[in-house]
């Protein structure tokens, strides 16, 4: 007599494996490895499904546990992949912010060459001789700030002005 | 009469015999998938710059990835631009013809298995290892990265 094989679950199996390679396929490239977390899912659930009817009706489960194996490695692949690139991004992270230390420094180092520093000008024109000594210097330039406010605070201020004309009406 | 119901006979017994076969099952959705995706490369050109796979890793991190320019290489190697393929991905080349050899594999190992039944269970066996083997050829500078990120 001929012995009746019995196929339950056969075809999820089947499911399971052709999404568990593709899984595992997508999973390797860094592009969309991500992704693949969304079909290894989906291919271990196949393959326990298919695994557990199996397992009532006594049939064959070489391919269901193929699909789950596979599923199972392809999405631990895809998860390593979210720590990969979270490495990259870390230092991603890091490196605008170290390149934002040097600008500063150098912007720093520059003010301070320039607080220091003394400008002449010499201009030279049929034998007449001009030369303008300045010096940005921070001292100085209060000096001068204070001299010309000095300067100014002899003038009334408009404002002050138009409330005395005000209150006279 | 006879013909045409031997004919059609004969049609059902193939499919009936396909849909028992699970590894024939698995080889012709493979091969599908594979022309799918040449046919991905055809369709979208390098000079529109129309793809619709973004990098995600790029969008996460800001920084390229190894597999960067794969649809760009992909999409020069079936124009013939080989040169070109080259400098969008370095290993463009190699993945495709890991998916070009999956192809050719097949439909040869699915000919084999319909023609010598009696040498099947050796046919997967080869076939599982010879895939492998040209999956860990073709993908392993994307393999090396993964282990050296973690």
């Amino acid at each position: 007599m001929e012995e009746v094989r019995n196929n339950t679950g056969q075809n999820l199996g089947i499911a399971a494996l052709i999404t568990a390679i593709i899984t595992f396929v997508l999973a390797v490239i860094p592009c969309v490895g991500l992704i693949a977390i969304i079909p290894g899912i989906i291919a271990i659930i196949l393959a326990s499904v298919g695994l557990s009817q199996a397992s009532r009706n006594d049939s064959p489960k070489g391919v269901l546990i193929a699909g789950l194996i596979i599923g199972i490695i392809a999405t631990m692949i895809s998860f390593s992949q979210i720590f990969v690139a979270g490495k990259i991004a870390q230092h991603a992270g890091k490196w605008p912010g170290d390149i934002q230390n040097v600008i500063n420094d150098v912007q720093d180092n520059v003010m301070k060459n320039l607080e220091d520093a003394n400008v002449s000008i010499k201009v030279e024109s049929n034998g007449d001789k001009v030369e303008i000594t300045t010096s940005p210097k921070k001292e100085d330039m209060e000096h001068k700030l204070e001299d010309l406010e000095g300067g100014n605070k002899q003038k009334e201020d408009t404002l002050q002005k138009n409330d005395t004309l005000q209150k006279k009406k | 009469m006879t013909l045409y119901k031997r004919k059609s006979n004969s049609k059902l017994t193939f499919k009936a015999r396909i849909r028992k076969e699970p590894y024939l099952i698995i080889n012709i959705f493979f091969a599908g998938v594979i022309l799918l995706i040449i046919a991905y490369s055809g369709i979208f050109s390098p000079e529109k710059n129309n793809y619709p796979v973004v990098c995600i890793h790029e969008k996460l991190t800001g920084q390229p990835c190894v597999s960067c320019g794969l649809s760009h290489s992909f999409s020069l190697i079936v124009r013939g631009r080989i040169d070109e393929a080259f400098k969008w991905n370095i290993y463009g080349l190699r993945v495709f013809l890991f998916f070009f050899s999956q192809l050719i594999l097949r439909i040869a190992f699915s000919a084999f298995y319909i023609k010598y039944p009696d040498t099947r269970k050796q046919l997967i066996i080869i076939d599982c290892i010879g895939s492998g083997l040209i999956f860990l050829i073709a993908f392993w500078p994307f393999i090396a990265r993964i282990f050296s990120g973690l």
